[in-house]
């Protein structure tokens, strides 16, 4: 039913744009593009840091309220990254377009739906922080986000990451949090039926699929244990792709 | 501050500045001298007069609106929200892509209540929307399209009704149940047509939920979220029955019922408020932090990170329904679940004020 693959991301797929990045995981594509620094509107100048300006576009049709929220989190969570104060009275802005997006076939997809939709954060979240990167955006640090759900499945509540759409329909509660790379707890939407202890245990996974500490490279140890499968390690993804693209683009030399 | 203002007091006059003034001139400041006073038996206070932990009593008044099905009045602080519930009757003829309900008007298991969960969601049984009056607050201005924040505070009191399951689905159904002819003399065929004649849902009521900010001053999901449910809970619907006749939904005058409604969420909402404003962005190590519960609007514009969380402890065991935390680094895990114990005391506050 879910479909598990591997996160996969493009860095620098928009010519015109300073930065932008596609980026497909758990049946989700998003493309970003990154501006920045730019001349800020007048209402959105500030006078001490950069404005960073979040635009959500859907796969089909206008953005509604529930697109605003979303780029109202968004917006929240990215101004902690970047490095605003060093560029006062500009404006950053981020364009996420949203490619494709899983069908749930249990139900009648309506264009226009006001809930938050949980499953896509990760990936708007994600692809954001890539093309900041691709665009060299100054940024204190890097940052991934995780979706988790807890679903009931014949009495036992089981903790699925990056739930598939029917996962979060059946689901008791979803989950979505994101971490810096200094493991500090940036952004935490949960929503459902739960209680302090789930939530805690769904802080530990998505802990680990966001912040796992870098395999050592000593001795044998590093990939091959397998107790750590429990979804992607997104870090590391992140890492090794901006580490080939550098290597692809200083090919030359 | 009364070191302060004394201290460049008497000389020159005109540098003196009332406290009010000094607040508005450079509000991170000041909000910070009050929260670190000089002399550590002096609590630390906010601008509002309030400890960084009290936040303001909620007032609740219900049944004001008379042209509403059920309507409430919320009050915390200057912050004043008005709720109106209006049933709007759905044919599901009006439906596009509607599945006939192969349920019957007696289940009362967990498949139906999932049902019914689904039919909220899918055919928009729900409606909220928030509308931001022009003058709640000098940011508001007339003849603008709906602010963000009103769009999000939508979305946000959208996601809960659906995602806390506040109402029961079950009780926005209009069943009817085809009558028998009598006339058919044989038995075999009367049989039959029993077992055709199955009650089926032909209507559904649509909740209108509209909120009004009267007045603005900080925390509206918190007070919007405590009149959605005060109105939901008052809210009563006329009786409804299917006329084959007419082909049509009639409603009966008296005998209005009362929706079901379950649970209490409580959400309860806090800012941080950092030391260092315009520092430079480090690890935030260093950098004091002070959570204050149940924001002003003053204190909203000094702080970036929020949290929100909704609870529930009608049953023995705290249920948590939506926890919302975003624009900060400062609140990890242990500030989360101790927060949650804090909201746990919001909720016996805002459950008194409903008085149930």
């Amino acid at each position: 039913m879910t479909v598990t693959t591997a996160p996969e991301a493009a860095l620098g797929v928009l010519p015109r744009a300073d930065g932008s990045a596609k980026y497909s995981h758990a049946g989700y594509t998003v493309t970003a593009s990154v501006n920045g620094p730019i001349e800020a509107q007048r209402r959105d100048e500030h006078p001490y840091e950069a404005h960073v300006d979040v635009i959500v576009r859907p796969a089909a049709g206008v953005g509604g309220t529930r697109e605003r929220h979303l780029e109202s989190i968004l917006q929240s969570s990215l101004t902690q990254i970047v490095l605003v104060k060093n560029f006062p009275r500009s404006l950053v802005q981020i364009v996420l377009q949203v490619e494709d997006a899983p069908e749930n076939d249990y139900v009648n997809t309506k264009l226009v739906q006001a809930s938050l939709n949980f499953a896509i954060m990760p990936a708007l979240f994600q692809t954001s922080v890539l093309a900041l990167l691709s665009a060299g955006v100054p940024m204190r640090a890097t940052a991934t986000a995780t979706a988790v759900a807890i679903v009931s499945r014949d009495g036992t509540k089981t903790s699925v990451v990056d739930p598939s759409p029917r996962d979060v329909e059946i689901a008791r509660s979803v989950h979505v949090l994101a971490f810096t790379s200094h493991d500090e707890l940036l952004l935490a939407e949960s929503e459902g039926d739960f209680t302090v202890q789930e939530w805690n245990h769904v802080y530990e996974t998505a802990k680990d699929v966001c912040c796992r500490p870098v395999p050592t490279k000593e001795g044998m140890e590093m990939i091959l244990d397998d107790e750590h499968t429990n979804g992607p390690d997104l870090r590391h993804f992140l890492r090794s792709t901006m580490e080939n693209k550098v290597a692809s683009d200083l090919h030359w030399k | 501050m009364a070191t302060a203002t004394s201290s460049t007091g008497a000389p020159p006059p005109s540098l003196t500045f009332a406290r009010p003034v000094f607040a508005k001139l450079s509000p991170h400041p000041y909000l910070l001298r009050t929260l670190s006073p000089d002399s550590p038996d002096q609590q630390p206070t906010r601008n509002n007069g309030r400890s960084p932990q009290q936040s303001r009593p909620i007032q609740i008044n219900t049944s004001s609106l008379s042209q509403a099905h059920g309507s409430s009045l919320v009050r915390t602080g200057d912050t004043t929200v008005i709720c109106g519930v209006r049933g709007e009757l759905l044919p599901v003829t009006s439906i596009p892509q509607f599945r006939p309900h192969n349920g019957t008007l007696y289940d009362q298991d967990e498949d139906d209540e999932q049902r019914a969960r689904k039919e909220l969601r899918d055919y928009d049984l729900l409606v909220p929307n928030i509308e931001l009056a022009t003058g709640c607050a000098p940011q508001f201005l007339p003849g603008v399209p709906p602010t963000t924040l009103a769009q999000t505070l939508s979305t946000r009191v959208y996601s809960l009704l659906h995602g806390a399951g506040v109402v029961d689905g079950r009780g926005l159904r209009i069943w009817y149940t085809p009558e028998n002819k009598k006339e058919e003399g044989d038995m075999d065929v009367k049989e039959e047509q029993e077992e055709e004649q199955k009650p089926e849902v032909v209507a559904y009521w649509v909740l209108y939920i509209d909120l009004l900010f009267v007045s603005f001053d900080g925390n509206p999901f918190d007070a919007a979220w405590a009149a959605v449910l005060a109105a939901l809970r008052d809210t009563k619907l006329p009786v409804a029955r299917w006329d084959p006749d007419r082909e049509m939904v009639v409603c009966r005058k008296g005998g209005d019922k009362g929706l079901d409604i379950r649970g209490l969420p409580v959400a309860c909402s806090a800012a941080v408020f950092l030391e260092k404003e315009h520092a430079e962005v480090g690890k935030g190590e260093g950098n004091r932090h002070w959570v204050l519960l149940d924001p002003d609007r003053s204190e909203e514009g000094l702080c970036k990170e929020v949290i929100t969380v909704v609870v529930d402890c009608s049953e023995e065991e705290t249920r948590v329904r939506s926890i919302e935390k975003q624009g900060g680094t400062v609140l990890g895990r242990e500030l989360i679940r101790g927060f949650i114990g804090v909201a746990e005391g919001r909720w016996r506050e805002v459950k008194e004020a409903t008085g149930i």
